[in-house]
C-alpha cells in the first residue's frame, strides 16, 4: 500500500477541460440545437423612460417562419422576486420586475415583446415590425438628483426614487470629529461599469409534454434557484424543472441569475412545445444584462495631526437602476459593509441611499459593494496623506487594525437600522500589509518614481488595503460515490470558468489519497445534483470543499465498523479506507456518503494593492507600469488558479478604471452598446500583475479556506486612482474612479487648474 | 446583431462588378473585407439592398511606383502595406496601415474599402488627404478621377457615384529626401483615434523644411489639410518656436463640434497640437 499522497490541495494543478476549451471543443448554450428548434428575439424599449400605450405584433405574426409573439398581455402578471432573504426589503419588493414591461418603460433595453421564429434571422427581422407605441416621460437619470430632488418618479405608485436608506452607527462620531486636528471632505464617484463576460447570456428551454417535464440549459451560477423560481412560474412540480449547465464563457456576477428572459423563454418552450433558443446579441448585453458599480458618497474623514483616523462619516447614493432584481439591495448593503475597511476607527456614521434612475437594473459585478467602498476610503486616505504630508503606506499601518485586537468588530450602536454586523475572525493586517509591500518594492517604486520626476515626468504610486466579506453561506450539501479507480463528487456549485471542478477534485483527492485523476466532479444538471446555492461570493471552493470534508468524514465513520476499529483509526491510501493491521475496505464498498458544510455570516479576508502610474499631461494618457496585490486567500487550494484568477480580476479593475464606462446621454440613451465604446483593456494596455498569496488560515471552517475569485478588483480601482493622483499632484484632483485620458485631461486643464507642468 | 434580407452577388471581373453595381442601383453596397460594413449591417445601421462582392477580383491589389505615382489597389490589405518595402517619402502611409484597428481587421480590411467608407477616424483617408492623393473611380459610364480633397465630403459620405467602384488610388512620387510620418492618439491600441496626423516634409541643404504637407483626421466630417501651419512652416527650420506655432495653426482648424462622448472638441483640439509636434520633431530628425 503507497503512502498518503497529500501534497494536493496547495498544488498547481492545470485547470481541467483546458484543452478542450482552448481548441473551441467545448459545448456553449449557443451550440445546442434540438429538433425543431425555434429562436426568440425580444424587442426592447427605445425609450428610458414613457408611457407604454401599446404593442402591436399583428404585423411582426404575418411573416412567414413566425411562430409566436408576445407581449404582456399574453403572460401572468408577476414579479421576479429578490432571491437572497437578507438584501430583501419591503421597498424593494414594490420595485421589482415584470418579465415584460406593461404600462410603462423605464430603461432602455426593457423587454416589451418576444417574437419566435424557426430561424434566428426571420426573428430578428420580425421583431422589427413589432411597433411599440410610446408616450415620452422625463427621465430621471442622475443618483444624488434623482433621491433629493427629481420631480420625476421612476415607479410612480411607490411615490419615492428612494427605495431605502440604511443606517450604521459605530462609537461616537460627534466626539472623534470634535477631537480631529484635520478633517477632509469631498464628494466621490465610482462611475457606472458593466461585467462584460465574453459569452453573453443565452438560454434553450425545451418541454416535454408527454412528461410534463421543462428541461433549460444555460442556466449558471444559481441553477437550483432558478429551477425553483422557473417551477414556480410555470406551476410545474420542481421534480419536472431541469436546469443544465453547460460550459460558461465568464460569469462576473452577472451571468446567470434569473432575468426576464429566462421566464420568457421558459413560457414560450411550454406553450409552444418546442425547444426554444435565445441567444443575447452584445448590444442586448450591454442594455438588459446588470450594470454596476454607480454612486456617489459625501465622505468626511477625521484624523489627528499624528495622522490617526478617528472617525469618519459617509452619506451616499447607490444606483438600483429602474428597478430591483434578484440581488436584491446588495449594490447598497454590500458598500455599507465594506466601508470601514481595515482600519480602527473609534467612531463612524453611514446613511446609505438606494436610488432608482431610468437605467439598465444595477447588480453585483466581481468584488460587488467592496471595490467602490475601498475606493472612496481609499481616495480619502490618500487625501489625508496629502493633507498631513504622510506617506500613504505609514499612514495606512498606523491605522490598521491590530493582530492582538482579532477577533474584531464594529457592532452596530443605537440609530442603526437592521443592518449586518462587522466583523472580522481574524488575520494580521499589518504582517499582510508589509508583505505586500514588500512583495512589490515599495520602497524601490518610491525611489524610482522620484528619479522619474526628476526626468521631468509625472509618475505616482498608489496603494489601497481592504477588507473583502465572501464566502456567504447558508450551506452546501455534496455526494461522494468511492469507486474503483473512480470516485464521483456531487456538488451544487456553478463553473463559470473559474476553475472550481479542479479545485473540489484536488480535495476529494487529497482527503481519500487517490490520483486526481481518479476524481470527476459532477456539478452540471439539478436532476443529479438535487441541491445548492451556486457561484457567487467567491463561495464555492470554501463551501463544497468543506462538505467534502464532512463527506469524506461520514466515509470514515461508515467504514470504521467494517473495519472492526474506530472512525480515528480509519485512513485513506490509495483507494481503500484502511484500519491499522493491514485491513482495509474499497472505496465503493462504503456507500455514497453526503457532506453538508453550514456557514454562518462572511468570512472576512484582508488584501491590498499598490501601482506605478505614470500620465502624460499632453494626452490625458495614464499608464499602470506596475501594479502588485496580495490578498489572504486562508489556504491556497491550487495557487495556479488563483493566480489567474487574481490576475484577471485586477485586469478588469484596471481596465474599468483607465479606459471602462458606461455612459448615457441626456435622454437616458445608453452610448457604450458595443465594444468600441465600451473599452475593456487589451493585453497591450496592462502590466503583468504580480500577485502575492497570503495563507492566514481562517478559523471559520476546517479546511481553512477563504475566498479568492474576486479579491483581485476590489483594490484596483482604489490604488489606479491613488497612483494617477499622485502623479498629478496637485495638477489636479481626482475625485471619480474613472480616470480614462479624456477625463483625466479634462481634470489637468480646468481654467481654474494649475499648470502641471509647473509644479 | 444579424444583418437585414440582402441580395447578395460575387463579381469575377471589375466589368462584371460595375455593370452589376449599374444594374443594381442606388441602394446596392460593395463589400471587399467587410471590416466595416459587416459590423454596419449586423447593427442594422446599413441597409443595402445588394451586396456586391468584390473581394475576389483579380488585379485589384496593385501596390507599386509606376509613371510617377505610387498606385495603390482598393484590393490591397492594410496588412500588406504595412509591411510593403515603399520609400521613405511613404512612410506615413505604412505607419498609417499598421495603426488600423487590430491585425485580423488589417489582414482583411482593404484599401479601398477604407477610403470609400469615408470614416473621419480613418487613418488612410488622412494620408491621402495630406499627400494629394488621385481617386481612381469607374463605371459602365469610364473611369475618372479626382484629387482626394475632393472626394471626402462627409461622415461616410464621398464624391464617388454609387454605381463607381474605387478602383485605386495614385500617390504623386514626392521629390528627393521627403520623409513623412503618422502619429494618432487612440485610447487603446486599435482604437479609433481621437485625434491623428500625417505629415511631411523636405529637408533643404540649409536645413529648412520645404514641401510641408500636414493632414488631421477625427477633428472634423473629413480629413482636412492643415494649409495653414503648412505654409507657416515653409521655408523655417524644425525649431521649438516653428514647431509650436505650426501645431498651433494646425488645432485651430478643428472642429469645435467634431467630439463626442468619448474626447469632446476641446480634448481633441489638445491633442492636434501635440500630434502635430511630435510628427514635426520626427521629421526633424528627434524620436
Amino acid at each position: 500500500m503507497s503512502a498518503p499522497r497529500g501534497g494536493l490541495i496547495g498544488s498547481p494543478a492545470p485547470r481541467r477541460k483546458n484543452r478542450e476549451l482552448l481548441t473551441g471543443e467545448g459545448t456553449y448554450v449557443a451550440d445546442i440545437r434540438l429538433e425543431g428548434q425555434v429562436y426568440a428575439r425580444v424587442v426592447r424599449s427605445p425609450s428610458a423612460h414613457a408611457r407604454l400605450l401599446g404593442v402591436d405584433t399583428s404585423e411582426a405574426l404575418r411573416v412567414p417562419g413566425v411562430v409566436a409573439a408576445i407581449t404582456a398581455d399574453d403572460i401572468d402578471d408577476i414579479r421576479i422576486p429578490i432571491r437572497l432573504p437578507f438584501a430583501e426589503s419591503p421597498e424593494a419588493n414594490a420595485v421589482l420586475q415584470a418579465p415584460l414591461a406593461a404600462d410603462v418603460v423605464r430603461y432602455v433595453g426593457e423587454p416589451v415583446a418576444v417574437v419566435v421564429a424557426d430561424d434566428p434571422y426571420v426573428a430578428e427581422d420580425a421583431a422589427e415590425l413589432v411597433s411599440v407605441d410610446l408616450e415620452e416621460l422625463e427621465p430621471v437619470l442622475d443618483p444624488a438628483t434623482s433621491a433629493e430632488s427629481s420631480r420625476t418618479l421612476v415607479h410612480e405608485s411607490f411615490g419615492s426614487n428612494t427605495i431605502g436608506r440604511l443606517a450604521y452607527r459605530y462609537g461616537d462620531v460627534d466626539a472623534a470629529f470634535a477631537q480631529a486636528d484635520v478633517v477632509v471632505r469631498r464628494r466621490l464617484r465610482v462611475h457606472r461599469l458593466a461585467a462584460t463576460p465574453m459569452e453573453t447570456r443565452g438560454l434553450v428551454a425545451d418541454y416535454d409534454s408527454g412528461s410534463g417535464g421543462l428541461t433549460v440549459w444555460g442556466g449558471a451560477k444559481v441553477k437550483h434557484f432558478t429551477r425553483a423560481l422557473l417551477s414556480r412560474v410555470l406551476g410545474l412540480e420542481l421534480t419536472k424543472v431541469r436546469v443544465i449547465e453547460v460550459e460558461v464563457g465568464g460569469g462576473f456576477g452577472t451571468r446567470g441569475e434569473p432575468y426576464p428572459e429566462d421566464i420568457l423563454v421558459a413560457l414560450l418552450a411550454r406553450r409552444l412545445e418546442r425547444p426554444v433558443q435565445w441567444i443575447e446579441d452584445r448590444w442586448e448585453h450591454m442594455v438588459a444584462t446588470n450594470h454596476a458599480r454607480e454612486q456617489e458618497h459625501d465622505f468626511e474623514l477625521a484624523a489627528g495631526a499624528d495622522g490617526r483616523m478617528l472617525g469618519f462619516r459617509v452619506r451616499g447614493w447607490c444606483d438600483h437602476g429602474a428597478y430591483v432584481r434578484t440581488q436584491g439591495l446588495l449594490p447598497v448593503v454590500l458598500p455599507m459593509v465594506h466601508l470601514p475597511g481595515p482600519y480602527e476607527w473609534q467612531a463612524f456614521s453611514m446613511d446609505l441611499d438606494a436610488v432608482l434612475t431610468n437605467r439598465t437594473p444595477v447588480g453585483t459585478y466581481r468584488g460587488p459593494g467592496m471595490t467602490e467602498a475601498t475606493f472612496v476610503r481609499e481616495r480619502m486616505v490618500d487625501i489625508l496623506a496629502a493633507e498631513l504630508q504622510m506617506d500613504p503606506a505609514d499612514l495606512r499601518r498606523r491605522n490598521l487594525i491590530p493582530a492582538e485586537s482579532m477577533p474584531f468588530s464594529f457592532m452596530p450602536g443605537p440609530g442603526s437600522g437592521a443592518v449586518m454586523p462587522i466583523m472580522y475572525q481574524g488575520g494580521d493586517f499589518v504582517q499582510a500589509f508589509d508583505q505586500m509591500l514588500d512583495g512589490a518594492g515599495y520602497d524601490r517604486m518610491r525611489v524610482e518614481q522620484q528619479q522619474a520626476r526628476a526626468d521631468g515626468q509625472h509618475a505616482g504610486v498608489g496603494i489601497s488595503a481592504y477588507i473583502e466579506f465572501a464566502a456567504v453561506g447558508p450551506f452546501e450539501e455534496v455526494e461522494v460515490i468511492g469507486g474503483a479507480g473512480n470516485v464521483v463528487v456531487r456538488a451544487g456549485v456553478g463553473s463559470l470558468g473559474q476553475g472550481v471542478e479542479t479545485a473540489l477534485a484536488q480535495i476529494a483527492a487529497e482527503l481519500l489519497d487517490v490520483p486526481l485523476t481518479d476524481v470527476t466532479v459532477e456539478f452540471h444538471d439539478t436532476a443529479e445534483v438535487p441541491q445548492g446555492f451556486g457561484a457567487f461570493a467567491s463561495r464555492s471552493t470554501v463551501l463544497a470543499g468543506n462538505a467534502i470534508a464532512a463527506a469524506v468524514d461520514e466515509m470514515r465513520a461508515v467504514a470504521a465498523p467494517l473495519l472492526g476499529c474506530g472512525p480515528d483509526d480509519v485512513e485513506f491510501r490509495g483507494g481503500a479506507a484502511t484500519a491499522p493491521g493491514d485491513r482495509s475496505v474499497g472505496l465503493g464498498d462504503i456507500g455514497p456518503t453526503r457532506g453538508r458544510f453550514e456557514k454562518e455570516g462572511l468570512t472576512a479576508s484582508f488584501g491590498g494593492a499598490v501601482c506605478s502610474v505614470s500620465v502624460n499631461p499632453a494626452d490625458g494618457r495614464a499608464r499602470v507600469d506596475r501594479f502588485a496585490l496580495a490578498h489572504d486567500v486562508g489556504r491556497a487550494v491550487n495557487p495556479r488558479l488563483l493566480r489567474g484568477q487574481l490576475a484577471g480580476a485586477a485586469a478588469q479593475g484596471i481596465g474599468g478604471a483607465l479606459f471602462e464606462e458606461i455612459a448615457y446621454d441626456e435622454h437616458g440613451q445608453p452610448l457604450s452598446v458595443t465594444f468600441a465604446d465600451y473599452m475593456m483593456p487589451t493585453a497591450a494596455e496592462l502590466p503583468d500583475v504580480e500577485v502575492t498569496i497570503i495563507e492566514h488560515g481562517s478559523g471559520s471552517n476546517p479546511l481553512g479556506i477563504k475566498g479568492g475569485g474576486e479579491a483581485g478588483m476590489v483594490g484596483s480601482l482604489g490604488a489606479v486612482a491613488n497612483g494617477v493622483a499622485d502623479a498629478v499632484g496637485a495638477g489636479a484632483e481626482v475625485l471619480s474612479s474613472s480616470v480614462s485620458s479624456a477625463h483625466l485631461w479634462h481634470a489637468l486643464h480646468r481654467p481654474t487648474g494649475h499648470d502641471p507642468g509647473e509644479e | 446583431m444579424k444583418p437585414p434580407p440582402f441580395a447578395y452577388a460575387a463579381a469575377g471581373t471589375l466589368d462584371e462588378a460595375v455593370a452589376l453595381l449599374d444594374e443594381a442601383g442606388e441602394d446596392a453596397k460593395l463589400l471587399a473585407g467587410g471590416q466595416s460594413l459587416l459590423p454596419l449591417l449586423a447593427f442594422r445601421l446599413a441597409r443595402p439592398s445588394h451586396l456586391i462582392d468584390i473581394g475576389g477580383i483579380e488585379g485589384l491589389d496593385t501596390l507599386e511606383e509606376q509613371d510617377g505615382c505610387l498606385r495603390v489597389g482598393a484590393l490591397v490589405r492594410h496588412a500588406t502595406l504595412e509591411r510593403a518595402d515603399l520609400n521613405g517619402g511613404w512612410q506615413a502611409l505604412r505607419e498609417a496601415a499598421s495603426l488600423i484597428g487590430h491585425l485580423p481587421i488589417r489582414v482583411r480590411g482593404t484599401f479601398g474599402g477604407s477610403l470609400a467608407h469615408a470614416d473621419p477616424a480613418s487613418e488612410l483617408g488622412v494620408v491621402a488627404a495630406a499627400f494629394d492623393a488621385e481617386i481612381v473611380l469607374r463605371s459602365v459610364r469610364g473611369v475618372r478621377t479626382m484629387p482626394a480633397r475632393d472626394f471626402f465630403l462627409a461622415p461616410l459620405t464621398t464624391a464617388a457615384d454609387p454605381d463607381e467602384v474605387l478602383v485605386e488610388a495614385r500617390f504623386p512620387t514626392p521629390g528627393t529626401g521627403f520623409r513623412s510620418v503618422f502619429e494618432e492618439f487612440s485610447p487603446r491600441i486599435g482604437d479609433f483615434a481621437y485625434a491623428s496626423v500625417a505629415a511631411g516634409c523636405r529637408l533643404a541643404t540649409d536645413g529648412s523644411a520645404r514641401d510641408v504637407r500636414i493632414a488631421l483626421g477625427s477633428v472634423g466630417p473629413t480629413p482636412v489639410r492643415a494649409l495653414d501651419a503648412e505654409q507657416a512652416l515653409s521655408g523655417s527650420f524644425l525649431d521649438d518656436t516653428a514647431i509650436v506655432e505650426c501645431a498651433r495653426l494646425a488645432a485651430e482648424l478643428c472642429d469645435p463640434d467634431a467630439g463626442d462622448w468619448h474626447a469632446d472638441g476641446t480634448y481633441r483640439r489638445a491633442l492636434v497640437s501635440h500630434l502635430v509636434e511630435r510628427a514635426l520633431r520626427r521629421l526633424g530628425g528627434g524620436p
